[in-house]
């Protein structure tokens, strides 16, 4: 597979698509939480009202950060609960053709809180592990739940900016109206589009092969569309199939790859301008998408640069001869680097996690430039949250910048003081201490050992731990597993769910208590004297302000664990 | 009667005395030291944490053996050598503290000496005169003071005028009148009577005083943090907890990853490099400073925050008289009425005027003086002043016989009762036009013509409204005139918005009216009518001269009755703040730098060659590890004392767009924190190198030699 520079005319053209789409998608996006009248209100107006109803609460019930908090918190641990029990037992369960048994608690737990926190980290392995019920019911429950969370979270976020009564909205309400007018909708029809592009969807959990070799070969089957629709949409990135958008059954063509990349940019590249619509500002979108497609497009590039040159470790040897490609070790080869490249990089960038590639046999830089996405996890990081955890930026950005034109920072009239500093600083930084931490204590409490292994090895095995838990941080989901590392031990399984509870909920607690310090504030109408955010000088600051604090946080690991790895050449 | 003031000004007599602070080299030093105690460094809790590590690898240095595990990596000279530079780290920044303070210091000395000693002729409420020392005067005594006296403490003029020298106080050369009734009462302690003796009730008791307030502010007793510093307070302390999470789990997973064994002072020298120590420990200095700077304008800010709070002003309410305009509107021509006599005119105008103490009042005697007018004498309790009041604005004179004289505004002369003949109307139109004010005066209801007072736009004052529009803020013009005369003066003083024919509670509508928009307003103001108004704004300067009201109302006291200087003001607000943005941004962007020099220093101890990917980040291709490390910590020491000056003067501020200033302050600090770190870590690198006896050349060579394939590698 050589390199085509060609190709990248697939990237340009889908980044296209998806940033055209943008301002139109995004303004659907961010009415349905105005409360004004959209398309499909005369069908599903009545059946939320039902569901209000039923769950006892009324769209004009708004809430504050705790009292939405509390309900984020409740239906979240519910979910936790119903997945932990349901994957502990699923050998119970009656009607199951795998005879898959029960998981160990620690991984039930791990997995609960995985499905749960929208990062889809697994420490099993799906065909051998799970049941067909597991599979098609319990994760597919979490793949709607957790990204309509993060959609609420980010609404009720975005409100804090245009509200003065202190209130967020009701999370129900928020969580109801994801479900209905974004998740379920967009799910079903990318699922039809899946099916048609050639992606399983039956009930039947396997059919057994009879290959000319000789032999027998199961061939596991069921409701693939719908559980990929689903995945990539919501930022999940679960694969039904362990090697995920690795498989021809999930990822059968290059249509289905550039296919599957647009669902998961969609919502994430679109969150700026629902944003822009609710604060009812229209140029305000601009900074922050202009913010991830810098960064976004670096990334890419990097990644494909990188994949691209000869590996010198293998160059050198003049038995292989001449190389197109110094890693096409566990790629998927069959799109093309770039195709395969820019549905990588957007899987990780988008918080989704999903693979098409082996991420441990990437050129270190490759790995770099992913970990860096997850260090972010704001570029554009995954539904709602990662524009959350953007919009943290913007509010920190802003008021350094506040302070450099001589002025009291102030963002969309709303004035950013202590309290605002002290919440966006707990959200970005508490990313790093939950990341380090148990990296440190993995290392220091003996459950890696790198006893033996050369210094370049050794690296690979930190980036390995360093990378599971960023991911797991990030709520991310994606995995490098190097194998010198075994992750199914109760260690990681506990300490990685500790570390994507946190990594969910400690943000989004930061973000809803922003939100009502913005809106218990009047708004002030903006003068010539405001710093303007909707300017150039205002985005590439945004933008150098992300990059250098992220970088200055996270380059000690990086060079001990991408750096290190570096042995000749690049 | 020709109107006389009751003392005439000398040129002689004015007096200059330029305070001029001074600091003690000694003194500063001392404090310098002084500040390593623990109740200074406790409320800087950066530099704290610097001086926990100093004494942590103080300890190590002298004990090695206690901590075996460091014995790998232990390097005597190195550590004590660490531990010299965190000590000068520390000593930097109280230096810092130690200058400030001491700039504040010499201000309120030189404030104190003036009144040392002053005694006071103290009239007993019986009349009798005894001498007393000012400091046993309490509030509402009562005092006189002659010619060549100093006045004791605070007070108003309850009765006479005098002319009175504030240079000390004020520095302003010009000597100011004094008198009692109207606006102009008030007099301070400290100052010297020139001319006249005036009777004065104490106002304040001694440390109570606004001169004592200025000398406890600048002396920076009382002083708290403001908000903003607060909150980058905060900012920086979650980016050094981050740091230190950073460099701690840096050691132990370097260490038990197997790659790198990190040394202890080599880590403690990264974590103190990539600490914001730079901002950290120049901020009380910047706050200081920055007050310091509002009491050298010769304003007490009666706190840090209201000075903070200037920066942000978006609208400015300005009184057209004394800020706009000169001052006191003049008397220029007289206007008769047809069929009128002018000596009639001339006459009713004085008599009118005579008791009017105000100087337009005052500069219509004059005029009439000058045109040989003469009144008649005025028998005690043979009239009734009618003085201006708000409803009635006219002002005058009753007789006994019956006669009514006023002068008024033209639309309060109608309200009065008084037909207006159409010449007089179209000559007030045409001065109105002209940004004059036409006054009528009447006898018993009867227009006799028209007196037209001036007013001159003060010079320079166009300049600094559009100053002020270009930094995004806005002005309004307030003024009692009518339409035509504000709309005269606003247009050729260039301001936003103008209000005329204003009341004295049209002020404080108007920063309602602001405030309910979310604008921070600030105004100006002298007299008891505006009190609520300045206790009222974001910002309110009242003026020295103004009553004792006004001024405990305002958040800020001009001494030299400058109104103009509220945008002065505003320029300090802003340089406060953009001097702690621009150094923030400075250290954040000389940490990018400084990680270049120490990851790939770190690496080196343990075989670079091993790891090219983190020998890559040598951008510097320095060849001594430690060196570099130590380089490193030496720039990030000295780049304080370096910056002291900028701190202390605030970084230069012109008036520009926000979005200017941004870009402008990124290149400057952010670019330049950047490079200056790269340029200042190797000038380090390559001293340190001098000093340690290697040659010059082979520093520079193995610079070189990392840049060019000169086979050195």
């Amino acid at each position: 597979m050589g390199f085509d520079i060609r190709s990248l005319w697939d990237i340009f053209a889908l980044v296209g698509i998806v940033v055209a789409l943008a301002p139109w998608f995004g303004r659907y996006l961010g009415r349905v939480y105005m409360d004004r009248p959209l398309a499909g209100d005369s069908l599903l107006l009545p059946l939320e009202s039902a569901i209000y109803r039923l769950l006892g609460t009324s769209p004009r019930q708004s809430m504050r950060a705790r009292e939405y908090m509390l309900a984020l918190l409740g239906v979240n641990l519910g979910l936790i609960a119903f997945l932990f029990l349901f994957l502990l037992w699923q050998a119970a369960l009656p009607g199951d053709p795998t005879g898959a048994p029960g998981l160990r608690w620690d991984l039930a737990l791990h997995s609960a809180v995985s499905f749960t926190t929208n990062t889809n980290f697994t420490h099993f392995t799906n065909e051998s592990q799970l049941s067909f019920a597991s599979l098609t019911t319990a994760w597919p429950v979490a793949f709607f739940v957790s990204p309509a969370t993060g959609l609420a979270v980010a609404a009720a976020m975005v409100r804090g900016f245009v509200r003065r009564d202190g209130t967020l909205g009701n999370f129900y309400v928020d969580m109801v109206r994801s479900l209905t007018r974004v998740l379920l909708p967009l799910a079903v029809l990318f699922a039809l589009i899946l099916v048609l592009l050639g992606v399983p969807q039956t009930f039947t959990a396997f059919v057994t092969a009879h290959p000319i070799t000789g032999g027998t070969q199961t061939i596991y089957l069921g409701t693939v569309a719908s559980f990929q629709s689903a995945s990539l949409l919501g930022s999940n990135g679960g694969g039904y199939y362990a090697a995920n958008m690795a498989s021809p059954f999930a990822n059968p063509s290059a249509v289905s790859d550039l296919f599957g990349t647009f669902v998961m940019m969609l919502i994430p590249f679109s969150t700026p301008f629902a944003f822009s619509t609710i604060v009812r500002r229209k140029g305000e979108a601009w900074p922050y998408l202009a913010t991830v497609l810098i960064v976004f497009a670096v990334a890419v590039g990097v990644f494909i640069a990188y994949q691209a040159a000869a590996n010198p470790l293998v160059s050198g040897i003049a038995a292989i001869g001449s190389q197109s490609n110094g890693y096409p070790v566990g790629q998927e080869v069959r799109f093309g680097l770039s195709d395969a490249s820019l549905f990588q990089v957007a899987s990780v960038y988008c918080n989704v996690g999903a693979n098409n590639m082996q991420i441990g046999a990437l050129s270190p830089i490759g790995q770099l430039d992913l970990l860096f996405g997850m260090f972010t996890q704001a570029t554009p990081g995954g539904v709602g949250t990662g524009f959350g955890m953007l919009l943290l930026f913007g509010v920190l950005a802003i008021f350094v910048g506040g302070l450099m034109v001589g002025r009291t920072p102030e963002y969309l009239g709303k004035k950013i003081g202590t309290s605002h500093v002290r919440w966006a600083a707990l959200a970005i930084l508490v990313h790093p201490a939950i990341i380090l931490v148990p990296t440190a204590v993995a290392f220091l409490g003996g459950f890696v050992s790198l006893a033996g292994l050369s210094p370049g090895a050794s690296a690979h095995a930190f980036t390995s731990v360093l990378y599971e838990f960023t991911s797991e941080a990030a709520n991310n989901g994606s995995a490098l597993s190097a194998g010198q590392v075994n992750d199914t031990t109760p260690f990681f399984n506990l300490a990685g769910a500790a570390v994507m509870f946190l990594g969910r909920y400690v943000p989004i607690w930061a973000m809803l208590m922003i939100a009502e310090l913005f809106a218990k504030e009047e708004a002030l109408p903006p003068g010539p004297g405001t710093l303007k955010t909707t300017t150039v000088t205002y985005t590439l600051y945004l933008t150098l302000f992300l990059v250098i604090i992220t970088a200055l946080i996270f380059l000690p690991v990086m060079a001990l664990g991408p750096l290190a790895q570096i042995v000749g050449g690049h | 009667m020709a109107a006389e003031l009751p003392f005439t000004v000398e040129p002689g007599a004015q007096v200059s005395v330029r305070r001029r602070p001074h600091t003690s080299a000694r003194r500063v030093l001392a404090d310098s030291f002084r500040y390593f105690g623990l109740r200074h460094q406790l409320r800087r809790p950066l530099m704290f944490t610097v001086l926990v590590l100093l004494l942590f690898v103080c300890v190590v240095t002298v004990y090695p053996r206690a901590f075996p595990d460091i014995a790998a990596t232990y390097h005597s000279g190195y550590y004590v050598a660490i531990a010299i530079i965190l000590f000068l780290t520390v000593w930097f920044a109280n230096l810092s503290d130690a200058i400030a303070e001491a700039q504040g210091r010499a201000q309120a000395e030189s404030l104190r000496s003036i009144r040392s000693g002053i005694r006071a002729r103290r009239i007993l409420p019986d009349g009798q005169v005894r001498w007393v020392p000012s400091d046993v005067l309490h509030v509402g005594d009562t005092v006189e003071v002659r010619p060549g006296e100093p006045v004791p403490l605070d007070g108003d003029v309850i009765h006479g005028a005098a002319l009175i020298d504030e240079s000390m106080m004020t520095g302003e050369s010009e000597a100011v009148t004094r008198e009692s009734g109207g606006d102009k009462t008030s007099v301070l302690g400290g100052t010297r009577v020139l001319q006249g003796t005036v009777q004065v009730r104490v106002s304040a008791a001694r440390g109570e005083s606004f001169l004592d307030r200025l000398i406890r502010l600048v002396e920076g007793l009382g002083r708290e943090p403001t908000p903003s510093e607060i909150a980058l307070s905060v900012l920086l302390a979650a980016f050094t907890i981050t740091l230190f999470i950073v460099c701690l789990s840096f050691v132990y997973l370097a260490d038990f990853s197997g790659i790198v064994t990190i040394d202890l002072a080599t880590l403690i020298a990264l974590f103190v490099c990539l600490m914001p120590t730079t901002i950290g420990a120049l901020l009380p200095a910047i706050g200081i400073s920055g007050v310091n700077r509002v009491a050298r304008a010769n304003i007490i800010a009666k706190s840090g925050k209201a000075v903070e709070a200037s920066g942000d002003l978006d609208v400015l309410i300005l009184d057209k008289t004394g800020t706009i305009t000169v001052g006191s509107r003049l008397a220029v021509q007289f206007v008769t009425a047809p069929g009128v006599d002018a000596g009639a005119l001339l006459e009713a105008a004085l008599l009118s005027s005579t008791l009017d103490e105000t100087p337009e009042g005052r500069s219509i005697v004059r005029l009439a003086a000058r045109r040989n007018a003469t009144a008649r004498r005025l028998e005690p309790g043979s009239y009734k002043v009618m003085p201006f009041t708000p409803e009635r604005r006219m002002s005058g004179l009753q007789l006994q016989d019956g006669t009514e004289v006023y002068k008024g505004a033209l639309r309060a002369m109608e309200a009065y009762g008084a037909t207006m003949p159409e010449p007089i109307r179209r000559s007030a139109a045409d001065a109105a036009r002209q940004g004059m004010t036409p006054l009528a005066i009447s006898r018993n209801r009867q227009v006799l013509g028209l007196v037209v007072l001036k007013d001159v736009v003060k010079p320079g004052i166009r300049d600094r409204i559009r100053e002020l529009r270009t930094m995004g803020i806005r002005t309004i013009m307030c003024t009692g005139d009518n339409r035509l005369t504000a709309a005269a003066i606003a247009q050729e003083s260039g301001v936003d918005e103008f209000v005329a024919e204003a009341k004295p509670e049209t002020k404080l509508e108007l920063i309602q009216r602001e405030k309910t928009s979310g604008r921070l307003v600030a105004m100006t103001g002298d007299g008891t009518n505006d009190a609520p108004a300045l206790a009222r704004a974001d910002v309110g300067l009242a003026m020295n001269s103004g009553t004792s009201a006004a001024k405990e109302a305002g958040n800020m006291v001009d001494l030299d009755n400058d109104p103009t200087k509220l945008i002065e003001v505003v320029s300090i607000g802003k340089q406060l703040l953009i001097t702690r943005g621009a150094l923030t941004t400075f250290s954040i962007t000389n940490d990018v730098a400084k990680y270049f020099v120490i990851i790939p220093a770190i690496f080196a101890t343990a075989g670079a060659s091993r790891l090219p990917g983190v020998a890559a980040l040598n951008l510097l291709g320095f060849g001594n590890p430690l060196l570099a490390v130590l380089a490193a910590l030496v720039f990030n020491a000295l780049i304080i004392p370096i910056l002291i000056p900028l701190a202390l003067a605030g970084v230069p501020f012109r008036p520009r767009s926000a979005i200017d200033l941004l870009r402008r302050n990124i290149l400057t600090y952010g670019l330049g924190g950047l490079v200056s770190a790269f340029a200042g870590i190797w000038l380090c690198y390559v001293f340190l190198g001098f000093l340690l006896g290697v040659p010059f050349f082979h520093v520079a060579g193995v610079f070189v030699a990392h840049w060019l394939p000169l086979g050195g590698r």
